[in-house]
């Protein structure tokens, strides 16, 4: 018995010694918990602030929900370029933005960034129909450029700014045309080449107001809402209309 | 002063900045309103619906071809209202051959907007709507540009040469026509046919409209008045009232199955249309009648020379990408 409690305190130190950095060596706050888009919805910028409780570099990873896209291929017919073959992308995240205070091959091993999802060369895609591995590869760069390109997929090394090596702000722009659904921000602390903090937050984006009424209409009641609003399209046009006529006359 | 407006509201960009919940992007209303409003001045100065010019220009912007097509639609139901409405007043529509065109139309357009959407299921819904919209403009605009050109320049000879050869055509599709079944008198427009030939004419411009956002006055009023002998204050009439009553039908189809209507792009659209449409009208009623034919004819022409280039072009990049809005 006095043995065992003359071992507590070194237990505890033990314990406590221990690098307890997946704990709370993060903290980290994104500066809004929800996106609405509403009429004048024109894209937003959100801000994730943050404090580390030693230096180290970091990574953020922002991430939309997943997204089915349709990518085609223009093909010749006779002298016309047309719209040829089309697959579906599957499963792929909607946006993903990878900030860092450092290239992020030259902090993390590829097993490392594979296994947090942290390559935009590796995002994973499943390519519909089933191809074969090299067809499948050219879709699925050509995918992959495409997000670059619209702004979805992108990877910067500077836009992360820390303070005193304990604060940090990154400043998230996000186009107009989100997908809906919940964004993730994964906030990663990276140490002589380990993961040494990890903390997931993330906010919302959702139609709102009206967008959302017309679009739930639109989707949920589609003959009455197609009925109704070409019946106002028609009032409004026979009004319009008739107002000038009358003071011309 | 209304310049300077314009002005200033294109350049307060983000203010103008509007999202469309079914195209899911966000135009700017100055751009699209313009779009309406350059459409309506059109058609108020040649009398066209210009429902052809109205859906490239939305594709051109970026808004999903099915939903460009779709909102057309509805756009043309609400300036079709009014304009219906005056010919109504003032007894313009012969209803009866209305009505024949209109059961024509909506069955054609119900079968356009289903097969609307076995080509989006497939991925060809694209290349049908610029085909389609290449042979059509590309041929009506080539014979308007060549009619209204010997106008201006008066060479008689060749237009009467062109006319027997039409006249010609047209005794030929009259005389199929009275040799179909059905035959039945229209006493307002004072003709008499058989039932299928205005059937037949409304299915086609229903298809055509489900597949193009076309109103389909452009293929309806010549051979109404060519074809069918009507005459010409009853045919202009009577092909708004069925226009009107098409556009509406296809409108509320293409949101029940499609899904695609968006209201707020149809309602920017009708609202440019209807301010456009006035300015044309003034316009319209000082020009020369073959010069205004001839602004259509270029007009036409070359929207279909902005598609046919598209065409040719090699694309610089051929990867295209579309995504499923939720």
């Amino acid at each position: 018995m006095a043995r065992w409690t003359r071992l507590l305190p070194l237990m505890l130190g033990f314990l406590l010694s221990t690098p307890s950095w997946g704990e709370e060596p993060l903290i980290v706050a994104p500066s809004i918990s929800e996106v609405k888009i509403t009429t004048d919805f024109a894209g937003t910028t959100v801000e994730a602030v943050g404090a580390m409780s030693r230096s180290g570099d970091l990574i953020i990873k922002l991430m939309g929900p997943k997204q089915e896209a349709t990518l085609s291929r223009e093909t010749k017919l006779g002298p016309f370029w047309v719209e040829g073959e089309r697959v579906k992308m599957e499963d792929a995240p909607s946006l993903l933005f990878l900030y860092a205070t450092a290239p992020i091959a030259s902090l993390l091993s590829p097993e490392e960034q594979q296994k947090y999802g942290l390559s935009l060369e590796g995002v994973w895609v499943r390519v519909e129909p089933q191809l074969k591995a090299h067809a499948a590869s050219d879709w699925r760069q050509a995918f992959l450029r495409l997000k670059e390109k619209q702004g979805y997929y992108h990877e910067d090394d500077t836009a992360i700014r820390v303070f005193g090596d304990r604060l940090f702000i990154a400043n998230m722009r996000l186009p107009a045309d989100l997908q809906v659904g919940n964004y993730t921000i994964e906030t990663l602390l990276v140490k002589s080449g380990k993961v040494v903090g990890h903390t997931t937050g993330g906010f919302r984006v959702h139609l709102s107001g009206i967008e959302r009424w017309v679009w739930v209409a639109a989707h949920d009641r589609p003959w009455l809402f197609g009925s109704l609003f070409t019946l106002l399209a028609m009032l409004l046009g026979l009004v319009l209309n008739a107002i000038p006529f009358r003071r011309g006359r | 002063m209304l310049a300077r407006f314009a002005l200033l509201f294109i350049t307060s960009k983000t203010f103008m900045e509007f999202f469309l919940p079914i195209a899911h992007m966000d135009v700017n209303i100055v751009l699209i309103s313009l779009y309406g409003a350059l459409v309506g001045f059109l058609s108020g100065l040649v009398g066209v619906g210009g429902g052809f010019l109205i859906t490239p220009l939305l594709i051109f912007t970026g808004i999903p071809p099915i939903v460009a097509v779709s909102s057309g639609a509805a756009q043309m139901a609400g300036t079709a209202s009014g304009a219906s409405f005056l010919h109504w007043r003032n007894g313009n529509i012969d209803f009866k051959m209305g009505l024949v065109l209109l059961i024509g139309s909506w069955l054609g357009g119900g079968g356009g907007v289903y097969l609307a959407k076995v080509l989006l299921r497939s991925g060809q819904f694209g290349n049908v709507v610029v085909f389609l919209y290449v042979v059509l403009l590309g041929f009506i605009g080539v014979s308007m540009l060549i009619e209204s050109l010997r106008a201006v320049f008066r060479s008689a000879a060749p237009v009467k040469k062109e006319r027997s050869a039409s006249a010609e055509s047209n005794s030929l599709l009259r005389t199929w026509v009275a040799r179909m079944p059905w035959q039945t008198s229209f006493p307002a427009s004072g003709v008499r046919m058989s039932i299928a030939g205005p059937l037949i004419l409304g299915a086609v411009v229903g298809i055509l409209t489900s597949l193009m956002g076309v109103g389909g006055g452009f293929i309806m009023v010549p051979i109404m008045i060519y074809a069918l002998k009507m005459p010409t204050k009853i045919v202009v009439g009577t092909s708004l009232f069925q226009l009107l009553f098409t556009t509406a039908a296809v409108s509320i189809m293409q949101a029940g199955i499609n899904h695609s209507v968006d209201p707020f792009l149809a309602i920017i659209l009708i609202l440019g249309s209807v301010i456009g449409t006035k300015f044309g009208a003034r316009l319209g009623a000082r020009l020369p009648a073959e010069k205004l034919r001839l602004i259509l004819a270029l007009v036409v022409v070359a929207v279909a020379i902005k598609m046919i280039v598209t065409l040719l072009i090699p694309p610089g990049d051929i990867y295209g990408m579309t995504v499923e809005v939720r």
